[in-house]
Formats: structure tokens, C-alpha cells, sequence
């Protein structure tokens, strides 16, 4: 091992997260920059490969007034879905910006899908009561990532860093200044100091073993905002999409059961019209997931492998001719990764981890709280998904509040000149944080703590959940925390080691499931993700606020705020 | 428990001359796909194997490598599909090696920059009017990951210097300039910048595209044609400026 001088780029704006949120951001950057900021954008992976490009379903926007969809009908299936943890006016605000960034997208040259009239077709999606998911074949988010990667090559004075993993945030008297990395292909240490930041790294999906997330994402702008004391908020609400493909996870879009698809359980039942009378298939996800894991424990599953026992995506209702055109990247996993093309047979399927519905607190504009430092996507908590989040929300969200978030901080580096410093003390800091890391502090390995880490958090923190099982639950993840400061990595170069970022991912992984755990033990309630069988119901008296947590003097604090209501009364949820 | 041998390229350029082939026995599990193998590997035998992978779904292109002499993504290679025979894995040879079997692809970015951006025609009604059988003619092209697999297998690349850009850069131009409502025509850039005319149109790079991609049939020969009709062929020119007009409204 050696270390390097720590390289230090200085720039106005530097973006961590390179998905459909940090693309946007860095676009709108860079339109209202005009040429006057110097932005940088810096991801984990090459910039074109993040996480985003798996979301396959669509994006929600109102688009056909004319024929009944409604702002109001956007808002009020989102909040309903989220179980009423939604503050309804970012809500309100989302809907009405989605419409707007979606054929912004149309015209830097996304094929969306079309009607036979030319015009954009949407189609339906669990819980909202008017197909108004925009889609493009079953690769949205790929071809979403495509199009903003090509627009935001129009802009000169963006410059991009692949490979970068960053490993913490210069903050001082609550004053962002910086970002701190190495270059993952040399093990070159880098110092992006800049005026400004936004964080959009996506959620803490690899907290679970079985689950749709990329290897990639493992919530490093989540844990670095937890080690620096910024607020965590509803980090306990984890989604769990109904059809993730038994045995690797894989998602199979939830577009499967919006053109048509049933959910069947062994005796070849199609069980939703049991559980949400209404919208049966279409439920929202919790409600999907649940009743499906339902089937599975009263016995009405297939046995899986490791304890994977599933139920069947029945595709034929949908028709040959429509799966062929709709839903090709669906056969071709099928076909893949279980030898079976749902145009034959159903495909074996179980909740997956898929979302995080919490994140990083932040105000309407994706402001931190901390000067200079805004959060956006899956990262960031603008509480327009509360417990539970509708499919085809989320990557509208990357993108309205992405570019919202490019904006507000655009606009603040035009008007505030302030300049930030680096010391001597924050290149010493940067290179013995990486000695560190390199460093044997005891026998501990951590793939074997990522390992018991999985097995926890898909046994304790999963569909269903209860105190004996999250007690249980916290008390391994403490002691994997005390773990994951006595490991030995064996690998000590500088160049592509994975051994090391394993390592540093697997410490990220362990901090936030303690957030995860706890949050969900101290909210005595069931309110959309989040079920207690011991605490069925939701409890509006005691729970309708947002779960705040923070880490303080070592401790990890629990506290609650209000949730924003405008116009629409918590009501029971019926499907 | 059956398990199968897999030898790996193993190779720090910064601090070894050569590299040497490695191999690992692995335990075989249904469905094992080689990036499984090579996980295991990592995580149980050498964490200090090296490599680029994310989705493990063969959508987000990183895991390229050669398989048993063959351009492949290890997440879509079933290992069962070598009947148990020893798997060879070593890095894309067309690009420099960083380390073992990930390889610096970044050329590919710089010369993506260079191809004309989408350009919409001036003066389009809103909202935007397209059929969907165009909307899947360029979304075959856009389909493409960035593998850059065709680029490894391309031997104009591996072994000459020409400048050519490549068949994936082929398909970002193709996929621009069937965009109904694009206004541009690449083909005179392709030829004269993107060294397209070098291309032999030996197919290879159609053959490992995992997206499946006819890169050369769709790609590659219409760019060409195009470009031919532009240069050399006064009536031709006119012609299908004609048509593309009629037939890009």
C-alpha cells in the first residue's frame, strides 16, 4: 500500500450521484449557470451505469386532462398510497411538474411510447386510478438515463469524473466545502473542494440480501450524511416490490401486471381479489407484497431455494402480440435467468427490496440544512412517498426534483460569491481516514459481516415485522457495527480494490440499517411499508408524523415532526 | 457439491510485468452465471480479484469481458452453457488494462462526444406527433448498453490504428438519425470523421452484441449508403433527400 498525494479539483458545483437526479441536477446546473459555474459530476461507476437504468416501468405524469386525469386525482392516489405520510404540499407541487419534465424529455429525444393517433401513451400502475405511466418498452429508467447523459454532453463546463468513491463531505460550522475521494482505477486520493453540493448516491437498497437494487447501491451519501449529523428522515419505510424473480432478485416490472398480468398462488388461485377487492393486482405495493407473503406463510406458496418460496407471474392474460412489444427486456430475463419465457409459463416471484422511501431531510428545494449542500432522488426525503411510494413515482421524482435541485443551487451560487478554503488539516484528514482503511484492526472479515447483515435485515426487517424480531434484530446490528471497526481487508493496493470499497460499503451498509431497525421498532403502528403483526393497525393519534433520526455524541436519537396535510383527511385504505 | 474450473487473467500493470492465468474452483449452483463464479471468488477465495460489475441483470454493460475467446457480458453467461469444461475469462483486449479484468474504456467517451446531439427539426407542432413503428426503429439502436463489446471484437480496431470510432458509435449515430424528428443527417460525419468507410462489414460486431443489435445490417451498411449516396451520386443525393424529408415528417 502507498498514498498518494491527495489531488485536489476545485469547483463551484460538484454533483455525487451520476442517476436520472444527478444527471438532471447537472443539466439544469448547467443551463442556469450559463457557462459561469464549473461543475463536476462524480459517481461510483461509469457515469452512464448507474442504478437508475433498472426502473423499467414508466413515470408518472398527468398528461390527458381532456379525457379525466386530474392534478388533484395524482396527488390524491400518491397520498393515499403513501398511507397519508405525505406532505401533501410537495405533493401537489410534483404532480404539477411532472407533466412539464416528462416532455422535456420527449423533446431531447426519449421514445416514448406512442398511441396510434402519434401521441404519448401511458399505462396503468398499482394505485393510481389512471394509467398515466409514461413508459418507454420496459426500460424507462434506461432509456431516461440515456437521453439526460446525451443532453447533458451539450454542456461544456460539466466535468466527469467516473469511478470516484467518495468517503466523505468536508463540513465545518454546518458550511459544506467539499467532497471526499479516491479514484477507484488508481487509488488516487481527491479533494473536490466546491462552493456547493448536491448528493444523489440513491437509496440503501443492498442493506437486504434478496433484492432488485444493483450491487452498487449502498446509501454512501445516506451514511455520510448520518455520520455528519445531518437528519435522517422515515428511513424505517423500506419498499418491497411484489415480483422480484426467485432466486436472484431481479426485478420484473410491476408493467407485467399494469398490461395485464395476474398474480397466482399454488392452487393456481389468483389471490389479490381476496385482498383488495377493487384494484386486485393493480394494489399498491405494500399492499401487493403483503398479501403475497401472506399466501406464502398460510402455505399456499412453492417451495423456493434457500428458503425463497414464491408465488407465479401469470403473463397469458396479457396476449402473445403485446408481451412481444411491451415487455421484451421481461423475456428476455426470463428466458436468462430461469430458462423460462413467461410466454409460456408464469415466472416464479417473491417481494424483493426495491426503494427507500426515507432519506436525507430536506425542505421542498432539496436544501440540507447544511449551507451549500442539497440532496436529490432516492436519496434525499422531500416526503412525497410517506410509508408506502406508487410505482412510476419515483423516477419522476429523480427528475422534477433533480432539476429542482440544480436550479436552487445554481441560483445560490450566482448570488453568493462566498468563497470556501481548504486546510493542510483536510488533506491530512483525507489520507489517514484511506491509511485507515487499509489498516488491519482485527480478524473481522467483511464479506462475512455483510453476509449476517443480509440474513438479519431479510429475516427481521422484511414484509412483516414485530418487537421480538427488530430487538433481536438491533442487537446483531450493534454488534456487527463493533464488528465492522475490527476488520482486516487482505488485498492492499491501490489499484481496483474492491476488497476496500467491499469494506467501506459494507460499514456505510451496517450504520443505516441501525436507522432502519430502530426507526421501525419505535413506530408502534402498520402504516403502509412498515407492519407490525403486533401493532396491526395504523394509529393516526400516535404516528401520523415523520420519523426523525440522528446520530449525536455516538447515540442514534429518535424523534418525530408533523406531516403537512392540505386538503386530503387520512381515511381508511381500501383497494 | 459439483464445481467447475475457472481460470482467471490475472494482472496489476502497475506493479507486475506480466500477467498469469489463475484458477479458481468454484461450486456450481443452478443458474450460476461466470460474474456468480467470479463473485464467489472474491468474496471466498482472493478478495483481490478485480472487476466491473453492477446490475447483474445485463443491463448496465460493465461486466465485458472474453469468455473462453468470445466478447461476452459475465452476467449473461450461464455457466452450465460450458458443460463443465474449464471457463477462461480475461479482460476486453481491445482496451488498456487497469487491473485483472477491468479494463479503460474511456475512449469510447470522447469519441461519443463528437457525434453530432440530437437536433430537433425547427418549427414542430406540440405536442410531438410520432408513430410507434418509428419510435421502434430507433429504439433498436438505443436499446445498446455500452458494452463495447462490438468494439473488442472489432478487428479494425484490435489491429489497425484507421480512427475508426467503432460499431457501438455506428449505432449511437443510427439511432440519432432515425429519430423521426431529428434533423440532422451523420452519415457525411460518420464517413469522413468516424472513419466508418474502414469498416469491412465482417459482421463480428453483430454477433456479441447482447442486446442483439443487427449493427451491421441496420447500422452500419444503411450509414454507409447513405454516405455513398451523399458524396458520390448527384441524382441519388437528391432523391433521398427527398425522401428523407417525406419520410421523417
Amino acid at each position: 500500500m502507498e498514498i498518494y498525494l491527495v489531488e485536489v479539483f476545485d469547483y463551484d458545483l460538484v454533483i455525487v450521484g451520476s442517476g436520472l437526479a444527478g444527471l438532471r441536477a447537472a443539466i439544469e446546473a448547467a443551463r442556469i449557470g450559463k457557462g459561469k459555474l464549473r461543475i463536476a459530476i462524480i459517481a461510483k461507476n461509469q457515469l452512464m451505469r448507474p442504478h437508475s437504468i433498472s426502473a423499467e416501468g414508466g413515470s408518472a405524469a398527468v398528461l390527458y386532462m381532456d379525457e379525466g386525469d386530474s392534478f388533484d386525482l395524482h396527488a390524491y392516489d400518491t397520498i393515499k398510497g403513501s398511507d397519508y405520510l405525505c406532505d401533501q404540499d410537495v405533493v401537489e407541487f410534483f404532480v404539477r411538474q411532472c407533466p412539464i419534465d416528462i416532455l422535456e424529455l420527449e423533446h431531447w429525444g426519449i421514445p416514448w411510447a406512442r398511441r396510434n393517433d402519434g401521441r404519448i401513451a401511458q399505462r396503468p400502475f398499482g394505485g393510481h386510478s389512471y394509467p398515466r405511466a409514461t413508459f418507454a418498452a420496459d426500460r424507462t429508467g434506461f432509456y431516461e438515463i440515456h437521453t439526460l447523459y446525451d443532453t447533458l454532453l451539450k454542456y461544456d463546463n460539466v466535468d466527469k469524473f467516473h469511478e470516484q468513491f467518495v468517503y466523505d463531505f468536508l463540513i465545518e460550522n454546518n458550511r459544506f466545502r467539499g467532497v471526499v475521494a479516491f479514484d477507484i482505477p488508481t487509488g488516487q486520493i481527491r479533494i473536490f473542494k466546491a462552493r456547493a453540493g448536491i448528493v444523489a448516491t440513491g437509496g440503501l437498497g443492498r442493506l437486504y440480501g434478496y433484492t432488485t437494487y444493483s450491487h452498487l447501491v449502498t446509501g454512501d451519501g445516506l451514511a455520510i450524511a448520518l455520520r455528519r449529523g445531518m437528519k435522517l428522515k422515515d428511513i424505517e419505510f423500506v419498499q418491497f416490490h411484489p415480483t422480484g424473480l426467485v432466486p436472484s432478485g431481479i426485478l420484473i416490472t410491476e408493467g407485467v401486471r399494469g398490461d395485464g398480468g395476474i398474480l397466482r398462488n399454488a392452487k393456481g388461485e389468483r389471490f389479490m381479489e381476496k385482498y383488495a377487492p377493487t384494484k386486485k393486482d393493480l394494489a399498491p405495493r405494500d399492499i401487493v407484497s403483503r398479501s403475497m407473503m401472506t399466501e406464502i406463510l398460510e402455505g399456499r406458496g412453492f417451495k423456493g431455494p434457500g428458503g425463497l418460496d414464491y408465488l407465479l407471474l401469470d403473463f397469458s392474460p396479457i396476449g402473445a402480440e403485446k408481451i412481444k412489444e411491451k415487455l421484451s427486456q421481461v423475456r428476455e430475463i426470463g428466458a436468462h435467468y430461469v430458462g423460462i419465457d413467461p410466454l409460456d409459463s408464469p415466472l416464479p416471484v417473491r417481494p424483493s427490496a426495491h426503494y427507500t422511501m426515507g432519506g436525507i431531510d430536506v425542505t421542498h428545494t432539496g436544501f440540507t440544512g447544511v449551507t451549500g449542500l442539497w440532496a436529490a432522488g432516492e436519496t434525499a426525503c422531500l416526503s412525497i412517498h410517506g410509508s408506502n411510494r406508487l410505482g412510476a413515482n419515483s423516477t419522476s421524482e429523480c427528475v422534477v426534483f433533480g432539476k429542482v435541485a440544480g436550479e436552487d443551487s445554481a441560483k445560490w451560487l450566482l448570488t453568493n460569491s462566498n468563497s470556501v478554503d481548504l486546510s493542510e488539516g483536510d488533506k491530512k484528514y483525507a489520507e489517514n481516514f484511506l491509511a485507515d482503511a487499509y489498516r488491519d484492526k482485527g480478524d473481522y472479515d467483511p464479506y462475512e459481516i455483510k453476509r449476517e447483515l443480509w440474513t438479519t435485515m431479510d429475516k427481521d426487517a422484511y414484509v412483516f415485522r414485530n418487537e421480538n424480531g427488530l430487538t433481536e434484530g438491533l442487537k446483531i446490528i450493534r454488534g456487527l457495527i463493533e464488528k465492522s471497526g475490527k476488520i482486516s481487508i487482505s488485498e492492499k493496493g491501490n489499484v481496483y480494490n474492491q476488497n476496500l470499497i467491499a469494506s467501506l460499503e459494507m460499514k456505510n451498509l451496517v450504520e443505516l440499517a441501525e436507522v432502519v431497525v430502530k426507526g421501525a421498532l419505535e413506530r408502534k403502528e402498520s402504516r403502509g411499508s412498515h407492519f407490525r403483526t403486533d401493532y396491526p393497525t395504523r394509529d393516526d393519534d400516535n404516528y401520523l408524523k415523520h420519523t426523525i433520526a440522528r446520530r449525536a455524541d455516538g447515540a442514534l436519537n429518535i424523534s418525530y415532526v408533523p406531516v403537512t396535510l392540505t386538503k386530503w383527511k387520512p381515511e381508511p385504505r381500501v383497494y | 457439491m459439483d464445481t467447475i474450473t475457472v481460470s482467471v487473467y490475472r494482472h496489476d500493470p502497475s506493479s507486475e510485468k506480466e500477467g498469469r492465468f489463475v484458477d479458481y474452483d468454484v461450486p456450481v449452483e443452478e443458474g450460476m452465471v461466470v460474474l456468480d463464479a467470479m463473485k464467489y471468488i472474491e468474496r471466498h477465495i482472493d478478495p483481490s480479484l478485480s472487476l466491473r460489475w453492477n446490475c447483474m441483470a445485463g443491463k448496465c454493460g460493465s461486466c465485458s469481458a472474453e469468455i473462453n475467446y468470445k466478447p461476452s457480458l459475465m452476467c449473461k453467461a450461464r455457466v452450465d452453457s460450458f458443460k463443465g469444461a474449464k471457463i477462461r475469462v480475461t479482460p476486453m483486449a481491445a482496451f488498456p488494462l487497469i487491473k485483472d479484468l477491468a479494463t479503460d474504456v474511456s475512449e469510447n467517451w470522447e469519441l461519443l462526444k463528437k457525434i453530432p446531439k440530437f437536433t430537433p427539426k425547427e418549427g414542430l407542432e406540440k405536442p410531438w406527433k410520432i408513430s410507434q413503428q418509428d419510435i421502434e426503429r430507433s429504439k433498436e439502436f438505443k436499446k445498446c448498453i455500452e458494452c463495447f463489446l462490438c468494439q473488442d471484437v472489432c478487428h479494425v480496431i484490435r489491429e489497425h490504428h484507421s480512427g475508426y470510432f467503432g460499431p457501438r458509435h455506428v449505432v449511437k449515430a443510427a439511432s440519432l438519425d432515425m429519430h423521426p424528428l431529428d434533423a440532422l443527417n451523420r452519415a457525411e460525419f460518420m464517413n469522413k470523421d468516424a472513419g466508418l468507410g474502414y469498416c469491412n462489414i465482417t459482421k463480428c460486431c453483430t454477433e456479441v452484441c447482447p442486446e442483439e443489435i443487427h449493427i451491421t445490417d441496420n447500422a452500419i451498411i444503411p450509414e454507409k449508403e447513405r454516405a455513398v449516396n451523399l458524396f458520390y451520386d448527384p441524382l441519388a443525393i437528391l432523391v433521398r433527400s427527398r425522401r428523407n424529408r417525406s419520410g421523417k415528417k
